[in-house]
């Protein structure tokens, strides 16, 4: 055999173990190439997963196949619906991590994982012949022949990090760097950037005053992330709140000449949803105070993470920052807060399957694409690692469109917009979030994950009935009629106003406040059965009903969508010489490539009459 | 692949009609080479430079001209551009525009010449707009607008909207995507108040589209009154004193008979409504939908009235309309000082004047009372006004987006649905200006809230 490994995964970080595991599934014969086994799928920053929006994509990978949402529902340690005074679209989970459990379990499934081999090791070298990779080169085992490969390196390459006026080489805080890919990938004609992110110091905990902070729970009646989760109930452990006093924010600010930051020693853009302390105090000078949440970094930690308190200050500055606040006059440091600049290659030079455009079979995936957070380098990863399976199998590709996934929405806005600091994930980037909801990713996708064979026949079944019912409870309700009777004492105690004449029970569910709970003695006991078969099934007809007019509006919208999405530009389409669109449009439109006029009608630069410009070329 | 021009066109760029100069423009790549055939003069054709010469077709002699080549792609079009300047004669543009064809031309599509420009990456598509605005604009105030267009006083205006509402969607955005814990937030009361602040300034802009149309259209002035009052004779009256123009805009109806005057700044569409009469009595009776859709369209309303008759019946309008009407108290001549002095009591309050349609006196006054009557207007309407049906739709839709979104947030909806309205907004000002991007909100958001952990 010509190839002992078709596909090579390049790190072993978040994006890495879901690119591994999802192309080992897929029968491809894998590798995974990592610097230190014992750090696969370690948590370089906070120990958490999830988030707003971030739930969202956790809950979708869950739905395609992949890892992260089963293993955080075994190895959370406190889970947290945000978002619940808001609508249910909105609501998004959250749980803090046993990071040392987290990345174990990871491990397990890794090691365990049929055609899938890992080694430790570093890669320094792509090999390309004909505009295809053909391998990767690396220091210990040579080059390694492959059809395919994933880089999911994170901040790895040429890692730089940042502490006061120190700086030093490493990928984290006591690992090494990785030198030598960027390089590589650039002779062959892809670019580079830098980016920068940072990280808080980790504590004592017995360093800490109990008594002058706020303990922080999580829910009692905790949801989980996978939908294949069954008997949950996990840990409730608490995170502390505290807060930065003036005192605090003059220290730091004594600090700033010695803060690689403001010194202009940081060159790398860093995310401004995730400043610095040192950011705030400048920032927005007019707070007197900004919240510290204490989280323990794992089951009976003596480690602690100060979460709002990422700095890269010199270890000094820091160290009498944290003794500023309320709960913290003793604490002391474990491990300082830094900031780490790295190589990433912007997002325009990649296919919605996250291969390049330049080389065949190689595709990027993770942080080096410009994201950050574990949850955005794990769903790119599972996309990479499908679509490299894909591409050896000479199948079909698979790409998800802004309407069906967040998933869909991260990977359009990084090859249309090209962000050039940390992308994050956010609800407001998606358009059609009404129908992108955490609690119905896997009837949105659970099929799609099916059809590759990475969700089995269970569970996609039961994706299917409760879409089934869902819609068989729309029907009862927009068709069945309550007479004054028997709705009006149930009006009377919820203060409504009662009714004279029968109406129907979807006209009393979308009176503002009223919940489906109080109609669900109406229902016929056996469909009434099956939708308290799965949890909260009751919230989702509820939504479906109430805001039935929105949702009607999203999937017009979405129908026009499709319609531009579906219009291909010729990829040996010349832009130059496309006099009618602006020179900023057609320069974009060069760099970008867009492969559909939805995509072009994204890019930054191109207008509403570039694109009818275009349309009018292409009907030609 | 560029824009290929296969054809080369031929229109006359000046209104039609008899004036001192017609401009004839040939655009394509055979313009030059049809020009070469056409006209002899003494210089070479060169580009940019105007050459004076003469021009024939088959038969011989046309007129004498001037004409100017541009060579592409440095011209208004970005082909190969020729101007013929000619005496305005509809006759002696029809041979020059004859002529062309013959040598391989083609008549141009209205606005063609603008397509092309705007296809080769002369324009983008808002100055196409205000170049269309430009040749089509009935007066100079027109022209001002559409000078406004294009250098983007009216995109400020508009895009000071949008980034009004684009705040509020921050706002709600801000909530819905960061914990509870890092951010404040803003009540509903107060979310609903900016979006009727930012709705009131959007119907302000809507308002002046009725101004705008006038600028580009003409003052529509229907002339009504009892039969006999003097409506034709006044309309007669108006073309003799005034400038009349040949209008380039179709007549409103053909029931009813139509001629422009030029006063100032501004055209008046004078209409007799004489074709009423002929089927029914007078205007209260008459084919009471075609005169009420006049009363409705028009501008302003010359009621004409017969002060020896005055016995009969006023007519009674609705407020909106008795707003526009000016009354002319006709027949001056046959009436008494003393009945003069008793009708002037009556109209008091009301924009009146005497005339008499028959000899020709207080026409002018009439004239002078409709400039200042429409000047009222200008001041009512913004700064800027609105021109374009599409701008005035746009912003239609945009307020009602708002509206709804002022119901929605009103029923309590969860922010993330009253955003949905608020975000049709921002697509419908888009629809003028350029779309507001998830980014333009984020970074709204980064620059005014101190967010993240
Ligand atoms: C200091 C710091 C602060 C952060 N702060 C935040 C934050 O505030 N918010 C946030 O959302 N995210 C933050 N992150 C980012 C978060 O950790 C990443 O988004 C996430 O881990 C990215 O996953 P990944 O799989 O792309 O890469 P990583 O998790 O970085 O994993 C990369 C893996 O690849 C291996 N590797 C790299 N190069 C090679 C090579 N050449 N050969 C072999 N193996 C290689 C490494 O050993 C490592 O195991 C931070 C990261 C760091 C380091
Ligand atoms: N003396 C006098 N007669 C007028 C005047 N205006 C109109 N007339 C006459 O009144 C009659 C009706 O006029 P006409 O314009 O046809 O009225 P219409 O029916 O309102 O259109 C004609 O005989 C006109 O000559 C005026 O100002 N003075
Ligand atoms: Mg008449």
């Amino acid at each position: 055999m010509k190839h002992a490994f078709e596909n090579i995964v390049v790190g072993g970080g978040h994006a890495g173990v879901e690119a591994a595991l999802v192309s080992a599934r897929m029968d491809i014969n894998t590798l995974l190439i990592t610097m230190e086994k014992t750090a696969i799928a370690r948590m370089s920053c906070n120990p958490a997963i999830g988030g707003l929006a971030k739930g969202h994509l956790v809950a979708e990978i869950d739905a395609l196949g992949g890892e992260m949402a089963k293993v955080i529902d075994i190895t959370g340690i406190q889970f947290k619906m945000l978002n619940r005074s808001k609508g249910r679209a909105v609501w998004s989970p959250r749980a803090q991590a046993d990071k040392n459990q987290y990345s174990l379990e990871i491990q397990k499934r890794v090691m365990n994982q049929d055609n899938l081999s890992v080694i430790e090791d570093i890669a320094t070298k792509i090999v390309v012949e004909n505009s295809r990779i053909v391998a990767v080169e690396t220091i210990n085992h040579g080059s390694i022949p492959c059809k395919t490969a994933i880089i999911t390196a994170g901040t790895f390459l040429n890692g730089l990090i940042h502490i006061g006026m120190d700086q030093f080489s490493g990928g984290r805080l006591d690992e090494k760097s990785a030198v030598g890919l960027t390089e590589s990938l650039n002779k062959i004609g892809i670019k580079s950037g830098r980016l920068k992110t940072g990280t808080p110091p980790r504590i004592k905990a017995d360093t800490i005053d109990y008594t002058k902070v706020l303990p922080q729970y999580g829910d009692k009646d905790p949801i989980p992330f996978s939908f294949q989760t069954e008997r949950f109930s996990p840990k409730n452990i608490p995170c502390y709140i505290t807060h930065t006093t003036k005192t605090t924010h003059e220290i730091l600010y004594r600090g700033l000449d010695r803060s690689p930051l403001y010194s202009g020693k940081i060159r790398g853009v860093g995310p401004r949803y995730c400043p610095s302390i040192e950011d705030k105090i400048v920032r927005f000078g007019d707070r007197n105070s900004h919240q510290i949440f204490l989280e323990p970094e794992w089951e009976n930690a003596n480690q602690v993470y100060v979460n709002g308190f990422s700095t890269s200050l010199p270890l000094d500055i820091q160290l009498r920052g944290l003794r500023s606040i309320p709960g913290l006059e003793n604490a002391e440091i474990i491990k300082p807060g830094y900031a780490i600049e790295y190589d990433y290659f912007p997002s325009y030079q990649l296919k919605r399957t996250l291969e390049t455009k330049l080389i065949g079979g190689l595709f990027l995936a993770g942080q080096v694409n410009g994201t950050s957070g574990y949850e955005e380098a794990a769903a790119l990863g599972l996309v990479a690692g499908i679509n490299a399976a894909l591409n050896i199998r000479e199948e079909k590709p698979f790409f998800l469109d802004r309407s069906e996934a967040y998933i869909g929405v991260l990977i359009d806005d990084l090859i249309t917009k090209s962000p050039n600091e940390p992308y994050r994930m956010f609800t407001s980037s998606a358009e059609y979030r009404l129908l992108l909801r955490f609690d119905n990713a896997d009837m949105r996708l659970s099929h799609k994950g099916h059809l590759l064979g990475l969700i089995n026949d269970h569970y996609f079944k039961t994706a299917n009935t409760k879409r089934a019912t869902i819609k068989a409870a729309i029907n009862f309700l927009e068709s069945t009629t309550v007479c004054p009777a028997d709705i009006n004492p149930i009006l009377q105690n919820q203060n409504e106003s009662t009714i004279h004449s029968g109406v129907l029970l979807q006209k009393i569910l979308c009176r503002p406040g009223f919940h489906i709970s109080a109609l669900l003695s109406f229902f016929p006991a056996d469909l009434l059965s099956r939708i308290r078969q799965y949890k909260g099934l009751d919230d989702q007809i509820e939504i479906d009903v109430k805001y039935k007019g929105y949702i009607h509006r999203q999937i017009k919208q979405i129908d026009r969508f499709k319609r531009q999405e579906s219009l291909r530009i010729p990829g040996s389409l010349d832009y130059s010489n496309i006099k009618s669109i602006t020179k900023e449009a057609r320069e974009k439109l060069h760099k970008f490539r867009p492969e559909t006029i939805g995509q072009a009608s994204r890019i930054p630069g191109v207008s509403p009459s570039d694109i009818t410009s275009l349309m009018i070329l292409l009907k030609r | 692949m560029g824009v290929e021009n296969k054809s080369t066109i031929v229109a006359l760029s000046t209104p039609g009609g008899f004036g001192g100069i017609a401009v004839v423009r040939l655009s394509g790549d055979k313009s030059f080479e049809i020009i070469q055939n056409l006209f002899k003069s003494k210089q070479q054709l060169r580009h940019r430079l105007a050459i004076f010469g003469r021009l024939y077709d088959k038969n011989g002699y046309i007129d004498t001209a001037i004409v100017t080549y541009f060579k592409a792609p440095n011209s208004y079009t970005g082909e190969n551009l020729v101007e013929i300047s000619l005496h305005g004669s509809p006759f002696l543009c029809d041979l020059i525009i004859t002529a062309c064809k013959q040598e391989g031309a083609r008549g141009a599509a209205p606005g063609e010449f603008t397509q092309r420009a705007f296809l080769n990456g002369k324009m983008d598509l808002s100055q196409a707009e205000g170049v269309a605005d430009i040749i089509y604009s009935a007066s100079r105030s027109a022209q001002t607008a559409s000078a406004g267009l294009l250098e983007g006083k009216f995109g400020e205006i508009i895009s000071n909207i949008k980034s009004a509402v684009v705040d509020i969607v921050s706002v709600l955005e801000l909530e819905l995507d960061f914990q509870e814990e890092e951010i404040q937030i803003t009540p509903k009361d107060e979310i609903i108040k900016q979006i009727n602040a930012v709705s009131a300034k959007i119907e302000a802009l809507i308002n002046s589209y009725d101004y705008g149309k006038i600028c580009r259209e003409g003052v529509v002035c229907p002339i009504i009154g009892p039969p006999n009052s003097g409506k034709s004779s006044l309309f007669n009256a108006f073309l003799k004193e005034e400038r009349v123009i040949v209008s380039p805009s179709p007549g409103t109806t053909r029931d009813f008979i139509e001629e422009s005057i030029r006063v100032g700044d501004y055209q008046f569409r004078l209409i007799d409504t004489a074709g009423i009469r002929d089927t029914d009595d007078s205007i209260e009776s008459a084919g009471v939908s075609k005169s009420k859709d006049l009363l409705n369209k028009g501008n302003i309303i010359l009621y004409v009235i017969d002060i020896s008759e005055l016995k009969a019946n006023v007519l009674q309008l609705s407020d909106e309309i008795s707003e526009k009407v000016i009354y002319i108290l006709n027949k001056s001549d046959l009436a008494k000082p003393h009945l003069i002095s008793k009708v002037k009591k009556q109209f008091a309050g009301q924009q009146h004047y005497f005339c008499s349609a028959k000899y020709l006196t207080g026409i002018h006054e009439i004239t002078s009372g409709m400039v200042k009557k429409i000047e009222r207007l200008r001041q009512e309407s913004e700064s800027v006004f609105i021109t374009r049906l599409r701008h005035k739709e746009a912003l239609d839709m945009a307020r009602k987006s708002l509206m709804k979104s002022v119901d929605s947030a009103t029923a309590d909806n969860p922010s993330e649905i009253i955003v949905i309205d608020l975000r049709e907004a921002l697509d419908r000002l888009g629809a003028i200006l350029g779309k507001t991007t998830n980014e333009d909100i984020l970074n709204n958001i980064f620059s005014h809230f101190c967010i993240g952990k």
